[in-house]
């Protein structure tokens, strides 16, 4: 194997390895997530919405630069940071399934956080079975399968399926472009009173 | 006219317990709009399953405060039961490329119910409110080809829910 093909390889294994870290961590997955989603940020930015000490906002900022998945656009003070691009495809061991490390499912795990729908997914289906959630949780909202037929597929109650779809519904949309299908309220033609009868 | 509103799991999943706001929300819409959730049986036994990974669900509630209530059997008897049945059921297995009987038939039952009550005359309007949009899409478009187009309303759950919250902020 060539000296060249080496060093590719280690920057895959790298690569993998600071990933790995983001998910194994909500916090820098928040963060990273957050970054991805407002192009370009200080840590004064990242202290203000994330409300982290600043402290905490430069450690986590400077571990996801270290890591290599997070970039300083201008060096200037205030320095300015922003996401890399991840799209890494991971086959698990047994080889039977794939699945692929995204900004969105970056997002996803960050918001274990503060979603314990999420929290309880990935406690009981890990990091891989929430990315399988994740590809259903985008097809239903393409109207491709429903929340039984994910459950069918992967053997939990309709209910468990409805809820993690419910939860990762915010994702989807943050991350896809979504046509919005059904009705709303307006198109009801129901007259839904006044509000002001609402006491 | 009478208005029949079925309800599919997502719109009870969706509106979380009965302290918070969407729950409430809708309550004051059905009871302002004199308007009763009516569930497919598979619906009920879906929302109320004995599962310790998914947080229960107040449909119980909502059926004692009395604006949810469980459908009767569907009466698979009449033709066009079992025809939008089968033909949702298609539809649904079309979009995902798997046969029609790998299709769940809970997801068809939400039109079936719908044209029973149609073509039994008890309804001439139905709201079909459901989270899964292959199956609300599935259903208009079942129920068009049997000529009910113009009763039916597919009402997305999510947005319905949106909608009455931000109303009454």
């Amino acid at each position: 194997m060539s000296r060249t093909s080496d060093r590719a390889d280690g920057d895959i294994v790298r690569d993998f390895l600071s990933v790995a870290d983001l998910l194994e961590e909500p916090q820098l997955a928040q963060l990273y997530a957050y970054l991805a989603r407002e192009g370009e940020a200080t840590v004064q930015d990242v202290m203000d919405d994330l409300e982290l000490a600043q402290g905490t906002a430069y450690s986590y900022v400077n571990r996801l630069v270290d890591a290599g998945v997070v970039d300083i656009t201008d060096d200037e003070q205030p320095r300015r940071y922003a996401a890399r691009e991840i799209d890494l495809t991971v086959t698990t061991a047994t080889g039977d399934r794939e699945y692929t490390i995204t900004p969105a499912l970056i997002d996803a795990v960050g918001r274990r956080e503060t979603d314990a729908d999420i929290d309880t997914y990935i406690g009981r289906h890990g990091v891989a079975g929430l990315a399988t959630a994740l590809t259903y949780a985008v097809a239903r909202e393409r109207g491709e399968v429903t929340h039984r037929l994910m459950a069918e597929d992967l053997d939990i109650s309709p209910l468990a399926g409805e809820m993690i779809l419910q939860a990762l519904r915010p994702v989807v949309h943050e991350h896809y472009d979504i046509e919005e299908a059904g009705a709303g309220l307006d198109e009801l033609d129901i007259d839904n009173g006044d509000a002001a009868d609402d006491a | 006219m009478s208005r029949l509103h079925i309800a599919d799991t997502g719109l009870f999943v969706a509106m979380g317990q009965s302290s918070n706001s969407r729950y409430k929300a809708v309550r004051r819409f059905a009871r302002r709009n004199d308007v009763t959730f009516v569930l497919p049986e598979r619906v009920y036994e879906e929302l109320t399953v004995d599962d310790p990974d998914a947080e229960e669900v107040p449909i119980d509630t909502a059926i004692d405060e009395g604006w949810a209530t469980v459908a009767a059997p569907l009466e698979f008897s009449e033709p066009v039961v079992s025809r939008v049945m089968d033909g949702v059921q298609r539809y649904i297995a079309n979009g995902d490329d798997r046969p029609a009987d790998g299709v769940e038939r809970a997801d068809a039952a939400l039109a079936a119910l719908a044209a029973q009550h149609l073509n039994a005359g008890t309804a001439t309007e139905v709201y079909i409110y459901t989270t899964d949009i292959a199956a609300g899409e599935g259903a208009k478009t079942v129920l068009a080809s049997e000529g009910y187009g113009d009763s039916v309303t597919f009402v997305n759950g999510f947005r319905f829910i949106e909608d009455l919250v931000a109303g009454d902020s």
